[in-house]
């Protein structure tokens, strides 16, 4: 287990882990001795939650390499009160959308029930022509491009909002300034 | 700065003496009863951030045969501590007093 946990130390930035890698593997030594002495349940609980907390230690660290920001999550308001992310993806518009689509289609066929019913005044609807078909494609193009469209908007605003960028109207001026 | 239930463990946990990484992780699991158990990457990524911001620093333990690195709370620190748990206890003053008015 400890040879696992040294390999994912090795997903951290380097400087990281020259600043950190060998305190965290004592520490990761010491749990890991801890919870042998509780039992295959503790080794296995602990187990997974430490590759999570380094799997995701890595990917937040170079995350704040990329953007800059210490934000990890634990410091952000939201996440203190809400335990909720404010930014979630809009489900009801994806509802909605689909209803749209539906009701688009039954549009469609309900026209051709009609158009069949009445020979006299319109020619009978046959095989569907390459143009309706394309109607059709069309709309779900449209849909499909909507739907990518809001979720790159909706992960733009996601890394926004972790990255601690909506916070920064809040950020004290006369804090004390950092160092290292 | 807003923290996070797990960083207020870190820091009451500072705030008593100072102490290394595996000696945080098993005071904040007994100080929340074993309600928050963190991680090693989780506490090291706390530890980090609270550095940077200058409510704790790092030192090695003298008294240590290993040189273990250690961590205490800065002044800095300790008064952003207070103020929290200040703002904490408000809260929960409120809190008690709304649902007391609820249950009459």
């Amino acid at each position: 287990m400890l040879a696992l946990y040294r390999a994912l130390l090795r997903l951290y930035p380097a400087a990281y882990r020259c600043e950190y890698g060998d305190e965290m593997t004592d520490v990761l030594r010491e749990v890991q001795s801890e919870n042998q002495k509780k039992g295959a349940l503790a080794l296995l609980f602990s187990g997974m939650r430490e590759t999570g907390g380094l799997l995701y230690g890595a990917v937040r660290e170079h995350f704040m390499g990329i953007t800059g920001s210490y934000d990890n999550g634990m410091f952000s308001s939201g996440r203190r009160s809400a335990m909720r992310s404010e930014f979630r993806f809009p489900k009801a518009t994806v509802g909605l959308m689909m209803v749209i689509l539906a009701a688009v289609m039954f549009t469609i066929e309900k026209a051709r029930a009609i158009s069949v019913s009445i020979p006299h005044a319109n020619p009978a609807v046959g095989p569907i022509h390459p143009t309706q078909a394309m109607i059709v494609q069309a709309l779900l193009a449209t849909l499909l491009w909507a739907l990518t469209a809001g979720a790159i908007g909706w992960g733009i605003l996601h890394l926004l909002h972790r990255s601690g960028v909506h916070q920064l109207s809040e950020m004290n001026p006369s804090a004390t300034p950092k160092h290292r | 700065m807003d923290v996070s239930e797990p960083v207020l463990l870190i820091l009451l946990s500072l705030a008593e003496q100072p102490r290394h990484g595996y000696a945080i992780l098993q005071d904040t699991e007994q100080m929340s009863e074993g309600r928050v158990r963190l991680s090693t990457g989780t506490l090291y990524g706390a530890l980090r951030r609270l550095l940077e911001e200058d409510w704790i620093e790092r030192f090695k333990e003298q008294d240590s045969s290993r040189g273990r690195q250690a961590y205490r709370l800065t002044a800095a620190g300790r008064r952003n501590l207070q103020m929290e748990v200040a703002r904490l206890k408000h809260l929960t003053r409120v809190a008690a007093l709304r649902v007391a008015r609820k249950e009459t």
